[in-house]
């Protein structure tokens, strides 16, 4: 969900500023706490792993054959679930658009809100303030209150089922602008003022001096967009109303409702999942760190 | 030395306007009023030449984004509250009826019923994410023990879709070899129908959709505790403060204004609940789990009465702003 089309952004955690870097030594606990603690902890991990454990293997299971945890025969593990979902539906089709969707959000808000980010930041220009404050008030309207007029807007655009008005309309992301310019204005001036003096032009010193120094909070941004978008469900079932322009979500969901197996269902549900696990798996602690330290939401 | 996620917080606090950050007082020339700054002999008409190229850089550098937010945030954002005083239909003829959609709303006993959903679904909710974001938070404070595996293994459902959890759920719900009716099976509970019953429907979805999203505010809170002093949890222990004492009377009331931020997060999300009711009841039974942004789907994509659709629209935003104001209250209060 989320997504700048959900709107649920909210830019800034009002987590106090850090402690005492704790070096100090930690009082020693009783053996009780030293051994419940990571019991309860492993006992909430189970439980909160658990259903992507059911749906892997209900996926893995063969027709018919729903099953429980407890109950999975190895030996009967099949593809076939996976292989009939990809005939029966358009799944890749679906992903494609998924792929299409995110990837193309993820540059283009990456560069536009640099690039405004940059400005808010470092330049003065008439209106700075006012522009800045109107893009972030937008943060506290709903996503679902403007729904009738964006998708009347789009459709009078004619882009109701085509991949630029599925895009378009979520590039407008009050989030990642507030994001880059808080990150820029730390960006000492000395920096710009110095390639200012060689001669370089506006947009060279974008490039090449303020690209390459954001690019930590370029990937942080890039793989929150991502997701957002990946998972996004209200905009794409609106706005992709033909079969083919569904994505991934929208799809799985009308799945859902039709006269499909479980065992499809979750083969479905896995696809839909894997590039959340491996954008996740590979920046769990990046993500998890911005999260807590910038407070994004989607 | 201990890295916490708060080391690096807040990009610029404190940094109240855009224009006043970043800047020490006098350093540069560029600002309105210091063109007389040290260093910085540079005259009148040079210096209004370079302003004006900065300026004009400026502007193109933010007209991408400019536009886009024009066209599709402020255009949006002014044409529903316009759209709810019309009888704009898909036909896109429309006539001016002022309060006429906000008047059938009041009579609307549809309308009523999805607020309603919708308030007791929060209600549900928000307490369960929190609750159940709080308890791992705290977990994760105390045990040093894998903390970067089960953080992330707590966070995992929230990168999902709630389409994809309530996929999932709906089959661990499901009355026939469910999970979990398989599992109360075990112990003789007899079969439960979660999804299906009235009563059962709301806490069921808010159940799930607790699952998928409590790993934000766990991590907000998280970092909450992280920036707690270890001096002042330590002072009570000192004064002879049990655990709970310590967590009650030291921990929650330092950890207040995070609360109140995650509380106010979680309350607006829930109020927006939509996407986990179509997939798993499609508003059911009997309209039980029906909420406020199914009705406005409904009114929009069903019976294609935009006006009125927008109408609900903005009672959503009046809401949400509600909650915003009460939030910027507290934690306003807080902060002295």
């Amino acid at each position: 969900m989320a997504t700048p089309s959900t709107s649920a952004e909210r830019p800034v955690a009002p987590v106090p500023p850090a402690a005492t870097p704790a070096g100090t030594a930690r009082a020693p606990r009783p053996p009780s706490a030293r051994l419940g603690l990571p019991l309860l902890l492993v006992l909430v991990a189970v439980v909160t792993v658990t259903p992507f454990v059911v749906m892997v293997l209900v996926a893995f299971a063969p027709a018919g054959g729903q099953t429980l945890p407890g109950a999975f025969d190895v030996t009967r593990a099949t593809f076939a679930n996976f292989t009939d979902v990809l005939e029966n539906a358009d799944i890749t089709r679906w992903a494609v658009n998924s792929l299409v969707y995110s990837l193309v959000s993820v540059l283009l808000i990456l560069l536009f809100s640099s690039m405004a980010g940059y400005a808010f930041a470092k330049k003065r220009f008439p209106g700075r303030e006012i522009l800045f404050w109107s893009f972030l008030a937008t943060l506290m309207v709903p996503f679902q209150a403007t729904l009738i007029p964006y998708y009347i807007l789009v459709s009078e655009l004619g882009g109701v089922d085509t991949y630029w008005g599925l895009i378009v309309p979520t590039l407008a992301n009050s989030q990642a602008v507030f994001l880059m310019r808080q990150f820029i204005v730390q960006l000492p001036d000395e920096l710009f003022e110095a390639a200012k003096i060689d001669g370089a032009s506006e947009w060279r010193i974008y490039t090449t001096v303020v690209v390459p120094l954001i690019r930590p909070v370029l990937a942080t941004l890039g793989v929150f967009v991502f997701l957002w978008h990946w998972n996004d469900f209200l905009w794409p079932l609106v706005i992709g109303q033909s079969e083919e322009m569904r994505t991934l979500t929208v799809g799985l969901a009308t799945l859902e409702g039709e006269n499909v197996a479980i065992n499809q269902i979750m083969a479905g549900a896995t696809i839909t999942v894997i590039p959340c696990l491996l954008v996740f798996g590979l920046l769990q602690r990046y993500l998890t760190d911005s999260i807590a330290t910038s407070g994004l939401k989607s | 030395m201990r890295r916490t996620a708060t080391d690096s917080i807040a990009p610029d606090e404190g940094d109240g306007l855009p224009g006043t950050s970043g800047r020490p007082p006098g350093a540069k020339a560029t600002g309105p009023g210091d063109r007389s700054g040290p260093g910085r002999p540079a005259p009148g008409a040079r210096s209004r030449i370079l302003r004006r190229r900065e300026a004009l850089a400026g502007l193109a550098f933010v007209a991408p984004m400019l536009v886009l937010f024009v066209v599709f945030r402020f255009g949006p954002t002014l044409g529903a509250a316009f759209l709810s005083v019309t009888d704009y239909r898909l036909s896109g003829e429309w006539t001016f009826i002022g309060a006429g959609n906000y008047t059938r709303l009041l009579g609307d006993d549809l309308f009523w019923e999805s607020l309603g959903v919708t308030a007791v679904y929060t209600v549900l909710y928000v307490p369960m994410t929190v609750a159940l974001a709080l308890g791992t938070a705290v977990l994760l404070h105390r045990t040093l023990w894998m903390r970067g595996f089960f953080r992330g293994l707590f966070f995992l459902p929230y990168v999902t879709s709630i389409v994809l959890a309530a996929v999932i759920w709906k089959w661990i719900y499901e009355v026939q070899d469910g999970l979990l009716n398989a599992s109360l099976g075990v112990i003789g509970v007899g079969p439960v129908d979660f999804l299906g019953s009235e009563s059962l429907v709301l806490p069921s979805i808010a159940a799930a959709s607790a699952w998928k999203g409590f790993g934000y505010s766990m991590l907000i809170l998280l970092a909450g505790l992280q920036s707690i002093p270890r001096e002042v949890t330590e002072a009570a222990t000192i004064d002879g403060a049990s655990g709970w004492q310590r967590f009650r009377w030291v921990t929650l009331p330092l950890l207040r204004p995070v609360l109140f931020f995650v509380l106010v997060i979680e309350a607006i999300l829930g109020f927006q609940v939509f996407d986990a009711m179509y997939v798993m009841t499609a508003g059911g039974p009997v309209r039980a789990s029906y909420s406020l942004v199914y009705f406005l789907y409904d009114s929009g994509f069903k019976f294609f009465d935009f006006g009125y659709a927008s109408a609900v629209g903005l009672v959503l935003f009046l809401v949400v702003l509600v909650f915003s104001l009460v939030q910027r209250r507290l934690i306003g209060r807080d902060a002295d």
